[in-house]
C-alpha cells in the first residue's frame, strides 16, 4: 500500500519539479519587482509631500488590512469585468508584487526615518542634491535597519505565494492538490510540499539571522 | 555705524529678518551685515536664537519676513539656486554629524566628488592634504566611531573646507567636547580665520573671540541686544542682560 503510494509519488516527480519551479519563479519575479517598487514607495512616503505620503499610506494600510486571497481574486476575477483580461500568471505576479511592495515600503520608510536628521542636514549643507543625499547618506545608513526585516519579509512572501494556486497556477501547493487526488495520503504529500517550501526559505532565514548579527559590528553600513 | 546713503552689501546681510516657530518669534527684526573676511562671534543664553540665526544663512531654516542676502543672492528668491549657494557655505555642527558609514577621507571627498564633480584622484589628494592640515594625516582611513570628539570635529571642518567655501558657519563647535579637546578644534578654527575666511561662530569661547573675531554679537530672546568689538564687549558690556550673561559664563 505505502509502497505503491511512494512509487506513484515518484512518478509525480516531474510535476513536483514544475510546481517548485513555478513557486520559485513567481516569488523571484515578484520579490525583485516588489523590492524595487517598495523602495521607491518608501522613499516617496518619507519624501515630505503630504499628499503623496498619505495616498501611499492609505494604499499600504488597505493591502495590509485585507486577506491576500481576496486581493488575488479581485485582480483575477473582477478586473476582467472592467475589460482588463489577465492571465493567471500575470495576475499572480501583480498581486504578489503589490503585496511585497506594500510591506517593503513600510520597512524602508522606517529605515529612512531612523537616520538622524543631523545626517540629512550635513548632506544638505554640503550641497548634495535630493537624490545624492538619499543615495550617499540616508539609504546606506537606513539599510542597517532595513535588511533583517526585509529578508524576513521575503520568507513570508514566498510562503504567501502558495495562495496563487487558488487561481489555477500550478505552483508547489497546487501540485500537492493534484497529487493527492492520485495518491490519497494527504499527510505524506503535504509534508513533502512543506519540505519544498522549507528548502527555498531556509537559506533566507539563515541570511536574515546572519544580517541581524552583523548589524552591531558595521560602521553604519552593511556589507553582505 | 552704517552709512545709509550707500547700501553696501556684505557677504551675509540680514535686513529686518523675522522668524517664527509657530507662535514663537525666534528671530526679531535682525539686521546684521558681515563683511568678506570678517569673523563674527555670536553669543547669548540658551534659546536666544543663535543656532536659528546661522541656520537661516544656508537655508536649514527659512525666514518669514525681511531680507537675507548671502554672497549677493537673496534667499527665497526664485532666481537663487539654494543647492548651489550651499556649496559656498560650510556648516560645522555641535554634534559633528559626520557620515558614520564613511571614512574620514570619504567624508571629506563626498561633496567635492559628487557636487563639485572633481575627479576622484584629485579630490582624494586634496582630502588627504586637508586632513593633514587639521592634524589627522594618520586618520585618513578611520571611521568616525574610531575617532575622539575633537578628531571628529576636525574632520567635520576639513569636510567643509574641501568644498572651498566662501563662508563658514559654526554652531557651538566645541560645546560637545571634553575640555582637553577644545583647544585642538579652536586652533584649527583660528587657522581658518587667519586665512581670511568669512566666519560666523556661535560660541562662548571668549579666548577664541578675542583672538580672531572682529565683532561679537550678543543675542537674547531672538533679538540682537549688543554688538561690538570683543574688547569692548567683554570688558565693558553695555546692557544689563549682557552683563548678566557674561558674569555667568565667566564663572566657569
Ligand atoms: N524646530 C523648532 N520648532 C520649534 N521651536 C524651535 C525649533 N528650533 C528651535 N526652536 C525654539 O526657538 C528658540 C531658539 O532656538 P535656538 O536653537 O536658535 O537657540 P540657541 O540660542 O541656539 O540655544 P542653545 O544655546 O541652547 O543652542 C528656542 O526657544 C527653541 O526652543
Ligand atoms: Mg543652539
Amino acid at each position: 500500500m505505502i509502497w505503491q503510494q511512494l512509487q506513484s509519488l515518484a512518478g509525480s516527480y516531474p510535476l513536483a519539479l514544475r510546481g517548485l519551479g513555478m513557486t520559485v519563479m513567481l516569488s523571484l519575479i515578484s520579490l525583485v519587482l516588489g523590492t524595487a517598487l517598495g523602495f521607491g514607495l518608501g522613499i516617496l512616503r518619507t519624501g515630505g509631500n503630504r499628499l503623496i505620503s498619505s495616498v501611499i499610506g492609505a494604499w499600504v494600510d488597505l493591502i495590509r488590512g485585507t486577506p491576500f486571497l481576496v486581493q488575488i481574486f479581485l485582480i483575477f476575477f473582477i478586473l476582467p469585468e472592467f475589460g482588463i483580461e489577465l492571465g493567471a500568471f500575470t495576475a499572480g505576479i501583480i498581486a504578489l508584487t503589490n503585496l511585497a511592495a506594500c510591506f517593503i515600503c513600510e520597512i524602508v520608510a522606517a529605515g529612512i526615518r531612523s537616520v538622524p536628521t543631523g545626517q540629512v542636514e550635513a548632506a544638505l549643507a554640503s550641497g548634495l542634491s535630493r537624490w545624492q543625499r538619499m543615495r550617499q547618506v540616508v539609504l546606506p545608513q537606513a539599510m542597517r535597519i532595513v535588511l533583517p526585516p526585509l529578508v524576513g519579509q521575503y520568507v513570508l512572501l514566498i510562503k504567501d505565494s502558495s495562495v496563487v494556486s487558488a487561481i489555477g497556477l500550478t505552483d508547489l501547493t497546487r501540485v500537492g492538490w493534484l497529487v493527492v487526488q492520485r495518491v490519497p495520503n494527504g499527510l505524506l504529500v503535504f509534508f513533502l510540499v512543506g519540505v519544498g517550501y522549507f528548502i527555498v526559505c531556509y537559506p533566507l532565514i539563515m541570511l536574515a539571522r546572519r544580517l541581524e548579527r552583523r548589524m552591531g559590528q558595521a560602521h553604519g553600513e552593511v556589507q553582505l | 555705524m552704517s552709512t545709509p546713503s550707500q547700501a553696501k552689501t556684505g557677504m551675509i546681510d540680514f535686513r529686518g529678518v523675522n522668524k517664527w516657530f509657530g507662535p514663537l518669534n525666534v528671530l526679531k527684526d535682525i539686521t546684521l551685515s558681515v563683511e568678506p573676511r570678517e569673523v563674527v562671534v555670536v553669543c547669548g543664553p540658551s534659546g536666544s536664537g543663535k543656532s536659528t540665526l546661522i541656520r537661516c544663512i544656508n537655508g536649514l531654516e527659512t525666514i518669514k519676513d525681511g531680507d537675507l542676502i548671502v554672497d549677493g543672492q537673496r534667499l527665497g528668491d526664485p532666481a537663487t539656486n539654494m543647492t548651489l549657494l550651499r556649496t559656498e557655505i560650510g556648516f560645522v555642527f555641535q554634534s559633528f554629524n559626520l557620515y558614520p558609514h564613511k571614512t574620514a577621507l570619504e567624508n571629506v571627498t563626498l561633496a567635492p566628488i559628487h557636487v563639485r564633480k572633481i575627479p576622484r584622484a584629485e579630490a582624494e589628494q586634496a582630502g588627504r592634504d586637508l586632513l593633514a592640515k587639521v592634524g589627522l594625516a594618520d586618520k585618513v582611513n578611520a571611521y568616525p566611531s574610531q575617532l575622539s570628539g575633537g578628531q571628529q570635529q576636525r574632520v567635520a571642518i576639513a569636510r567643509c573646507l574641501g568644498m572651498r567655501p566662501k563662508i563658514m558657519l559654526f554652531d557651538e563647535p566645541t560645546s560637545a567636547l571634553d575640555p582637553e579637546m577644545i583647544s585642538e578644534v579652536l586652533d584649527v578654527m583660528v587657522a581658518v580665520a587667519e586665512e581670511g575666511m568669512t566666519m560666523m561662530v556661535v560660541t562662548h569661547e571668549m579666548g577664541f573671540a578675542r583672538k580672531v573675531a572682529q565683532r561679537v554679537v550678543f543675542m537674547d530672546a531672538g533679538a540682537i541686544v549688543e554688538s561690538g568689538t570683543p574688547e569692548a564687549f567683554f570688558s565693558a558690556p553695555k546692557t544689563d542682560r549682557s552683563r548678566a550673561f557674561l558674569s555667568k559664563i565667566l564663572r566657569h
